[in-house]
């Protein structure tokens, strides 16, 4: 094993400036493929990262609805029938809509703002702004909102005190919190239940957008989603708290294309570095074809010239690998710091290992396709 | 005078072309190998601005069809997204005035819509016009005129995401849980605002549908429109309609010429490019594909010069300079940029077709950015071929035959 390996490594190593070009090479097509997947990871947690600010278990939700922003309603019934469910500790009605936002400061455009609501009695979220009693207070009070300090910058100022207007009424911020919109929100605010019938009027409070369930501590999840799909009718979907985050993922990522982008992408960077790696083999074959020859000729197998190419392959697919994580490292770095925390691309040990995996696959697949030649070798054809 | 003529047979161009020419194709199946590095670079460029310009267009697509110069809307529709209308009156006002020919009001609103095969509901916009009006310049919506009178009768969109299910006359589904009857179809394809695709029905239609849709929707009627389009007279001047009507006009609404870098279409474009990370990631994703093709015609370059090493040594010692040397690899450059662009781009020509069809978006080959790539592509072939030919001016021909 060690002559065969050293065999590999010194074909690679004979033309210094050739390897350095080939690990190059990998190690674009390696970061191509982190770029791509990066992106597609920051877009699709930047649709439901908010999901992990909800303070519930299980969720209701109409069947008709594909993704939170957009809801279909659905009777607040099927609550109180779920809180009759064993293992059920508490449910909690959430409505949500948009409401034009006038910008406080000049030039006073509207924007449309998207609006959680729900009783400030309930925990609906874990944000610390929110559960203290004061905070509870301020929400109680008529035509005053928490706002999101993570809304874009057109909406205007976030200051506690500030007064303008939604959908035409007066409205005051009393107090702010952090949790961003996800795609289809810009900004969004928090307000009482009873301030959401004054604002999104007609809107009754008796038909619930989301529906947040708690479970008692110990209580079994998977046997609570099937009781309650058992006992509710078909007019509401139960999902777990990672369930509704992939149904409002999946609708984003096809209905915006990116998942199909992104994946080609992949894909694209995958088949280049392919070729990248099939070049730098098949020049190595064709240099040296008169040496595989001799190898033959003295009696080697097939299988060992094969080894040495696919050896080749897996020192150039680990030589171009690190440089190339590293660089995205680097890149996703830049990536945060230029969108402004808008794109938050972070690196996971599922996709070094993906990757690695498909860097591998990608140097393995060319060392096949390349090794046919010195292969078919008949010494006496070459000398 | 000798060494002006050698000088100028050595830049002759007719001269070099053979070496560079027979150096590439020397090797067969390597210069098939090195046309296919070039080609998926150019492949992978024309991928992400593809994607980046795909994106952009499409949502300006359905604009560019609005058959009218100038166009109102409310002033809080700062982009197609905003449900915001505008009341209907603003177009009779004009109508008054010098220049206009006539204001078509246009009825924009999203709805459920079930696919009759799955039975699944996902979200398409419906517009809606009175049909006797020509508020798109859409030939195949014109055609359906007389079908489009039908009550609950609509064209639906041929390049709708496939989640719709199928798209041909004759299908009956529901619309805003109501049943809906499809007459024709058109193409126009998806944007972010459309959701999963587009429906076109007259005005009377849109009632139907949208009129009341229960206590969670916003209630529509004929009192207001969602786009104003208005025809200008043969000769009126676009610039000075704007004005007079957005002095005269009221402030609910917005008057902008629909062409022109302050147009209606223009200023579309700019908010998705200045509200979304599009134009950051595929940049950066582009520009990594052009260091990619470097690296590959840098390798194919190298492996040229490497192999030809002792005849550039001899080229040098007959007396040949490192310009003449320089020359060739260059043109080679050349060579395999011209090459490597044609099987690249064809290919990207196919896939862009292909793109298109999965994803509904809009994948337009213009010539200006075939041109652009072409150019980049050229630059890469440059860059890697002036990098590999500085090992062969350093050479020393006695270095070469000696070792």
């Amino acid at each position: 094993m060690g002559r065969r390996v050293s065999v590999a490594w010194m074909n690679l190593l004979h033309e210094r400036t050739r390897l350095l070009v080939a690990i190059a090479g990998v190690a674009f097509a390696v970061l191509l493929i982190f770029m791509n997947l990066g992106f597609l990871g920051a877009l699709t947690a930047t649709t439901t990262n908010f999901y992990e600010q909800f303070n519930a278990d299980l969720f209701l939700s109409s069947p008709e609805t594909l993704e939170v922003s957009t809801t279909t309603a659905f009777p607040r019934e099927r609550l109180y029938q779920a809180e009759g469910i064993p293992g059920v500790s508490r449910v909690m009605p959430l409505y949500s809509g948009y409401v034009l936002w006038r910008n406080p400061d000049p030039p006073h455009t509207s924007r449309a703002m998207f609006v959680w609501a729900y009783n400030p009695d309930d925990p609906v979220f874990l944000m610390p702004e929110l559960e203290t009693p004061s905070a509870r207070r301020i929400l109680q009070q008529p035509n005053v909102v928490f706002y999101d300090l993570r809304s874009r910058p057109d909406f205007g100022s976030s200051e506690i005190g500030t007064v303008t207007e939604a959908a035409r009424r007066q409205v005051t911020i009393g107090g702010n919190y952090s949790l961003g919109g996800g795609f289809a929100a810009d900004g969004t605010l928090i307000m009482s239940d009873q301030n959401f019938v004054r604002y999104l009027s007609p809107r009754p409070l008796d038909l619930v957008d989301t529906g947040l369930i708690q479970l008692t501590p110990g209580a079994n999840p998977e046997r609570v989603v099937r009781a309650l799909e058992q006992a509710l009718p078909a007019d509401v979907d139960v999902y777990t708290k990672a369930g509704i985050m992939l149904r409002d993922q999946t609708y984003w990522i096809s209905s915006t294309s990116i998942g199909f982008i992104f994946g080609l992408g992949v894909l694209v960077s995958f088949v280049v570095g392919i070729v990248i790696v099939y070049q730098i083999l098949y020049t190595d074959i064709r240099d040296h074809l008169p040496e595989y020859a001799t190898m033959k000729a003295m009696g080697y197998r097939n299988r060992y010239l094969f080894q040495i190419v696919l050896q080749e392959a897996l020192l150039l697919a680990a030589m171009g690998y690190v440089p190339g994580l590293i660089v995205s490292l680097g890149l996703y770095e830049l990536t945060l710091n230029a969108t402004a925390g808008s794109l938050p691309v972070q690196m996971n040990l599922s996709r070094v290992g993906f990757v690695l995996v498909l860097t591998i696959l990608m140097c393995s697949v060319s060392g096949l396709i390349s090794v046919r030649k010195a292969l078919s070798t008949d010494p006496a054809e070459v000398f | 005078m000798r060494r002006v003529y050698d000088c100028f047979v050595n830049f002759t161009f007719l001269k070099r072309v053979p070496l560079a020419w027979l150096n590439l194709t020397h090797d067969r199946k390597r210069f098939v190998t090195s046309l296919g590095g070039v080609a998926f670079a150019v492949l992978l460029m024309f991928v992400f601005t593809g994607f980046m310009n795909a994106l952009y267009d499409s949502q300006i697509q359905l604009l560019t069809k609005l058959n009218g110069e100038v166009i109102v809307i409310n002033r809080l529709k700062n982009n197609m997204f905003v449900p915001a209308s505008f009341a209907r009156r603003r177009l009779y006002q004009v109508r008054a005035f010098e220049g206009v020919a006539d204001a078509y009001p246009f009825y924009i609103s999203e709805g459920a819509w079930k696919n009759p095969e799955t039975g699944q509901s996902f979200s398409v916009r419906t517009l809606a016009f009175n049909l006797g009006d020509p508020v798109l310049s859409l030939p195949a919506v014109n055609e359906y005129i007389a079908e489009l009178q039908l009550p609950n009768a609509a064209l639906i969109d041929t390049r709708v995401r496939p989640e719709i299910g199928p798209t041909e006359a004759g299908i009956v589904s529901e619309l805003a849980d109501r049943r809906i009857r499809i007459v024709g179809t058109f193409e126009l394809g998806t944007d972010f605002a459309s959701g999963n695709g587009n429906l076109v029905m007259s005005d009377v239609n849109f009632l139907r549908y949208f009129a009341d849709r229960g206590p969670e929707e916003d209630t529509r009627s004929f009192a207001t429109a969602d786009l104003g389009v208005v025809k200008l007279k043969p000769g009126a001047t676009v610039e000075k309609v704007v004005a007079a009507l957005q002095q005269a006009l009221p402030a609910d609404v917005l008057v902008l010429p629909r062409d022109g870098p302050d147009g209606f279409v223009t200023r579309e474009r700019l908010y998705w490019q200045e509200n979304t990370n599009i134009g950051f990631v595929f940049t950066l994703l582009t520009t990594m594909s052009f260091f990619v093709g470097i690296i590959l015609v840098y390798q194919i370059l190298y492996t040229d010069v490497a192999d030809h090493w002792a005849e550039y040594a001899t080229l040098k010692a007959m007396g040949y300079s490192n310009a003449y040397l320089l020359g060739v690899v260059l043109q080679e450059a050349g060579f395999l940029s011209v090459l490597g662009f044609l099987p690249g781009f064809a290919v990207s020509y196919l896939l862009y077709n292909a793109a298109a069809a999965a994803t509904g978006l809009f994948f337009q080959m213009t010539s200006e950015r075939v041109v652009n790539l072409f150019v980049a592509t050229f630059v890469m072939c440059l860059v890697s071929g002036v990098v590999a030919v500085r090992k062969v001016q350093s050479t020393d021909p006695a270095e070469v035959f000696g070792g």
